[in-house]
C-alpha cells in the first residue's frame, strides 16, 4: 500500500515543450542575433540592424521570445532608458550590470554603506584585510569575497574613513607580523575623523570659482567679494 | 616642458590600466589636455609665478613705497637689467632707482652682479653691472612674524629684540646693533657685554650670517673647442647665471657664521674681491651703483654686516611642518622621535630641502627624545615602535643600525593633502576620492576602474572627470580600439608637476587677496582707528570689536596660507 502511495505520489514528468515549435523565422533570427552576442547582449536599436526586422515584426518577436522565457530585458547601466536584451542562460556581463555593486542597474549603496560600517566597527583596532573578511563572513555574510572586501577598504583609505598602517609588532599589533599592511579607523588612530582641512580650501578663494577672473580693482576683486564678507559675518 | 612631459605620456599607456581589451588590437591614443592647448601661453606660466610677481610687488609697495615697487616690478617681470635698462623701463630718473635699488639689496631684495660683455665693433669687452630681484626673499618679508617667534622661542626676549632689529635694517654692523638696542632700552656700557653675548647666540644658532658679496663678478665661461659644445655650455650659462651670482655672492662657509673676526683691513677686502675675478686694470662697471656689505668707519677701518639667514628659518619651518604632518597623520609618539631625529640631524642638514636625515643610531634618538618634556613617558620600545612607524622598518627588527627618515615623502604627502583638501571644497566628496585615486596611483587609468574604486555612479564619474579635466587638475587620454566591444576608452591621470605650479599661483592669488582685504577692511573703518579709544563705546565700540576680530581672522589666515606657500615653493 505504501509502495502504491508512493509510487502515486510520483507524477510522470512532462517532456521539455519544444519552443521551436512556436517560434517563427523571425523570431528565430532575434534569438540567435541576441545569443551571439553572449552576456553583453544587445539593445533593441542593434537587435533592429542586425536582423533588418521593421519595428512591428521586432516587437512581436521580442514578445513572443520573452513569453517563453528565452531572453530577458536588463538595465544597461550605460543607459537605463532603452531596452537591453540578453539570452536567458546568460549573466549579465559586469559592463551591462555594473557588477556586484550594483542593483537593477543601480549603486547598491545601501549594501556598500552596510559593510563600510561593519568594516569602521571591526578597525577600530587595527586589523589585516585576512582579519576583517573572517569577520564580516561570520558575523554578516558568509559570501563575502575577500576581494569584495578589500574594495570596500579601499574605499574607505581613499575618503579617509580608514587609515593603512604596517604592523610594527607592538603594542596593538602584537599578534600581526612585522611590516603586515593593516587598516585603522582614523579616529581610533588619534586622528580626526575625515580629511584635513588644507590652508587654501579653508578660505573663500580656495573654493572660488572665479579666482581667475578675480583683480584689485576688477570687477571681482577681494575688496567687494561677497564671498569674503559671508565668511568674514559667519565667522563671527 | 610641460608639452615634452605630456607627449612622453602618450607613449607610455599603461595597458593594464585598461580592462578587459583584446589581446590584438591597435591603439590609437590622442593625448587630450587642457595644458596642451594653451602650450606657449602655459609655459610661460609655468616658469614664472604671475601671481606671485603680483604679491611681491604689493610687500614692496607696503613696505618700501611705490617707486621701489616699480623697480621691483620691473626686474621682477623682464628680468635681470643693467641700471640703463631698469631707468628706461621704469621712466623713472636715474637717482630714483639708484637709491630704490640701494634701498632694495639694503633689504635683501635685490642683488647685484658684474658680468663680462662683449664689446661692439671690435671694442674691448666691458664689464657691466647688472641687478636681479630675489623672489624669495621679497616674499620672505611676510613670514618675518614667524621668524620672530622661532628666535623668541628658541633664544628668548633679548635675541628677540636685537634680531627685530636686522629685520627692520635689512643690514646692520655689530656695532649699528649695539647703538640701536642702547638707544631704544636706554642701556649703559654695562648692558653691551650681554648684546655682544645675544649676538653671538643667534649667530651660533645660524639665525644671522654675514651679508654677501655686494658685486660679485662672473668670469666668462671658457671658450669651447667645438661649436656644439660651446651653445650648450651657454645655453646653460644663461639658464643660471642668477644661481652663479648668487653662489659667488655668498660668503664662504667657514666665514658665514664667524663672529671673532668682525674687523678686516680694506686691504684685505680688496684681496677678497680680486679672488672673486676681477684683475687688476679691468675696466671699472660705469653703471654700477655704491652697494654695502661692510660698513666704513671713520679711521678707514670697515665692519662687517649681517643681516638675517632667511635660510635656516625655512629649514625650521619645514621641520616644524614635517613634525605636525606626522603628530597629525600618525600618533603624537611618531612625532615626537621625528622631532627629537631633526633636532639632532638640523646642523648637518647642508641645504633645506634635505631628502633624508643624517644616519643616526637608536640610542641617540632615544637619548634625544628623553630630553624632552613630552618623551619622557616613552621607553627604548615605543621609540622602535615610532621609527617603524616613520618607514624605518629596520627598527622593528631590533636591529641597531642608523635610522634616516625620508622628509621628501612627507612633505610630499603634505603637498597632497592640501591639493586634496581644495579638490574637496570645490568638487565634492566623491571627486576627492577620485582624485586621490588617481593622485596616489601615479598612472593613467580608464573611467570605469575609477568608479568601481571609488563606488561612485558611471555617469556621474564621467562628469565629475570632466569638471576636474577642464579645471587642469586632470590629464585626459583617449584611447581607441578598433573592433573592440567598446571602441573608446577614457583614461586619466594627475599630472603633478603643472597642477602644483597652478596650485601655487593661487596660493600666492589668495594670499594677496588676503592682504588687499585686511587693508579694505582697515580703510573702511579708518575714522574709527583715529578715536580714542576710551570714546569708542556703542556703535562705534561694536565696529572696532568687529575690526579687531576680522583682522585676526584675516591675517591668522594668511599665516595659514603662507605655511602652505612654503610645503609648495620652499620645502
Amino acid at each position: 500500500m505504501n509502495h502504491s502511495r508512493e509510487t502515486s505520489g510520483l507524477k510522470r514528468k512532462k517532456p521539455e515543450p519544444d519552443v521551436n515549435r512556436f517560434l517563427t523565422d523571425q523570431d528565430r533570427a532575434v534569438l540567435s542575433a541576441i545569443k551571439k552576442k553572449e552576456d553583453t547582449g544587445m539593445f533593441k536599436g542593434d537587435i533592429k540592424i542586425e536582423t533588418k526586422l521593421i519595428d512591428r515584426d521586432l516587437n512581436k518577436a521580442l514578445k513572443n521570445l520573452e513569453s517563453h522565457n528565452l531572453i530577458k530585458v536588463v538595465v544597461n547601466i550605460k543607459n537605463k532608458t532603452k531596452k537591453h536584451y540578453v539570452a536567458v542562460e546568460f549573466k549579465p556581463s559586469k559592463e551591462i550590470s555594473g557588477g556586484v555593486w550594483y542593483k537593477d542597474g543601480n549603486l547598491d549603496t545601501e549594501h556598500i554603506q552596510k559593510l563600510k560600517y561593519l568594516c569602521s566597527i571591526v578597525t577600530k583596532k587595527a586589523a589585516t584585510l585576512d582579519a576583517i573578511h573572517d569577520l564580516l563572513k561570520k558575523r554578516a555574510e558568509p559570501d563575502l569575497k575577500k576581494e569584495q572586501v578589500s574594495e570596500i577598504l579601499t574605499s574607505m583609505v581613499l575618503s579617509n574613513e580608514l587609515i593603512e598602517v604596517k604592523s610594527t609588532g607592538y603594542g596593538e599589533f602584537h599578534s600581526i607580523p612585522i611590516g603586515t599592511l593593516c587598516y585603522k579607523v582614523a579616529s581610533a588612530a588619534g586622528i580626526d575623523k575625515g580629511p584635513k582641512v588644507g590652508a587654501m580650501a579653508s578660505i573663500p578663494c580656495g573654493a572660488c570659482p572665479r579666482i581667475s577672473k578675480c583683480t584689485p580693482d576688477g570687477l571681482i576683486s577681494p575688496s567687494t567679494c561677497v564671498y569674503f564678507t559671508k565668511w568674514l559675518d559667519i565667522s563671527f | 616642458m610641460v608639452v615634452n612631459h605630456l607627449f612622453s605620456l602618450s607613449i607610455t599607456v599603461s595597458l593594464n590600466a585598461i580592462p578587459m581589451l583584446p589581446s590584438l588590437f591597435v591603439i590609437q591614443s590622442v593625448v587630450v589636455t587642457r595644458l596642451s592647448l594653451l602650450s606657449s601661453s602655459i609655459r610661460a606660466f609655468v616658469m614664472v609665478p604671475q601671481q606671485g610677481i603680483k604679491l611681491a610687488v604689493y610687500l614692496v609697495a607696503s613696505y618700501f613705497g611705490d617707486l621701489n615697487a616699480k623697480v621691483c616690478d620691473c626686474l621682477l617681470r623682464r628680468g635681470t637689467l643693467t641700471l640703463a635698462n631698469i631707468i628706461m623701463f621704469t621712466d623713472l630718473s636715474g637717482v630714483n632707482v639708484k637709491n630704490c635699488l640701494l634701498v632694495l639689496i639694503h633689504h635683501n631684495c635685490v642683488q647685484a652682479f658684474a658680468v663680462q660683455e662683449d664689446g661692439a665693433m671690435g671694442k674691448l669687452p666691458k664689464v657691466t653691472t647688472k641687478y636681479m630681484a630675489l623672489f624669495d626673499n621679497i616674499i620672505h618679508h611676510m613670514r618675518f612674524p614667524k621668524f620672530i617667534e622661532i628666535v623668541s622661542n628658541e633664544l628668548g626676549k633679548e635675541c628677540e629684540e636685537i634680531f627685530e632689529g636686522l629685520l627692520q635694517h635689512g643690514r646692520l654692523s655689530l656695532n649699528q646693533i649695539l647703538d640701536r638696542i642702547k638707544q631704544t632700552a636706554n642701556q649703559g656700557n654695562s648692558a653691551e657685554d650681554s648684546v655682544q653675548d645675544n649676538f653671538h647666540k643667534l649667530v651660533q644658532a645660524r639665525f644671522v650670517e654675514r651679508c654677501p658679496a655686494p658685486e660679485p663678478f662672473l668670469a666668462p665661461p671658457a671658450e669651447e673647442k667645438s661649436s656644439t659644445k660651446r651653445s650648450s655650455k651657454t645655453f646653460k650659462v644663461l639658464e643660471t647665471i642668477e644661481q652663479l651670482a648668487l653662489a659667488a655672492a655668498a660668503p664662504l662657509e667657514s666665514m658665514r657664521f664667524l663672529v671673532d673676526d668682525t674687523w678686516t683691513n680694506p686691504s684685505e677686502e680688496k684681496d677678497e674681491e680680486t679672488s672673486h675675478g676681477v684683475t687688476i686694470g679691468q675696466k671699472r662697471k660705469l653703471d654700477s651703483i655704491e652697494s654695502d656689505d661692510v660698513s666704513l668707519l671713520a679711521d678707514g677701518k670697515k665692519e662687517i654686516l649681517w643681516r638675517v639667514n632667511f635660510e635656516e628659518f625655512v629649514r625650521c619651518l619645514r621641520h616644524k611642518a614635517c613634525v605636525e604632518n606626522i603628530r597629525r597623520r600618525m600618533n603624537v609618539e611618531a612625532g615626537i622621535v621625528l622631532e627629537a631625529i631633526l633636532e639632532l640631524s638640523r646642523k648637518s642638514e647642508a641645504k633645506v630641502k634635505t631628502v633624508n636625515t643624517v644616519p643616526l643610531s637608536v640610542n641617540a634618538i632615544y637619548d634625544q627624545v628623553i630630553k624632552k618634556e613630552a618623551g619622557l613617558g616613552m621607553n627604548l620600545e615605543s621609540t622602535r615602535a615610532a621609527l617603524g612607524q616613520l618607514g624605518c622598518e629596520d627598527a622593528m627588527l631590533g636591529t641597531d643600525d642608523s635610522f634616516s627618515i625620508d622628509l621628501k615623502t612627507i612633505i610630499e604627502i603634505a603637498q597632497n593633502e592640501e591639493v586634496e583638501s581644495i579638490v574637496l571644497k570645490r568638487y565634492g566628496r566623491e571627486a576627492y576620492r577620485m582624485f586621490r585615486l588617481l593622485s596616489r596611483a601615479e598612472h593613467l587609468i580608464e573611467t570605469d576602474k575609477i568608479a568601481d574604486t571609488t563606488f561612485v555612479e558611471k555617469k556621474d564619474t564621467l562628469k565629475l572627470l570632466y569638471r576636474l579635466w577642464t579645471d587642469n587638475y586632470l590629464q585626459m587620454q583617449k584611447v581607441n580600439v578598433p573592433g573592440a566591444k567598446q571602441s573608446e576608452f577614457l583614461l586619466w591621470k594627475v599630472n603633478k608637476q603643472p597642477l602644483w605650479e597652478n596650485v601655487l599661483d593661487e596660493m600666492y592669488h589668495a594670499a594677496l587677496n588676503l592682504r588687499l582685504r585686511i587693508a579694505h577692511e582697515q580703510e573702511q573703518e579708518k575714522e574709527i582707528l583715529q578715536i580714542p579709544k576710551e570714546r569708542l563705546i556703542g556703535e562705534l565700540g561694536n565696529r572696532y570689536k568687529r575690526l579687531v576680530k576680522v583682522r585676526i581672522i584675516l591675517e591668522s589666515s594668511l599665516m595659514n596660507l603662507d605655511g602652505a606657500i612654503l610645503l609648495f615653493h620652499e620645502f
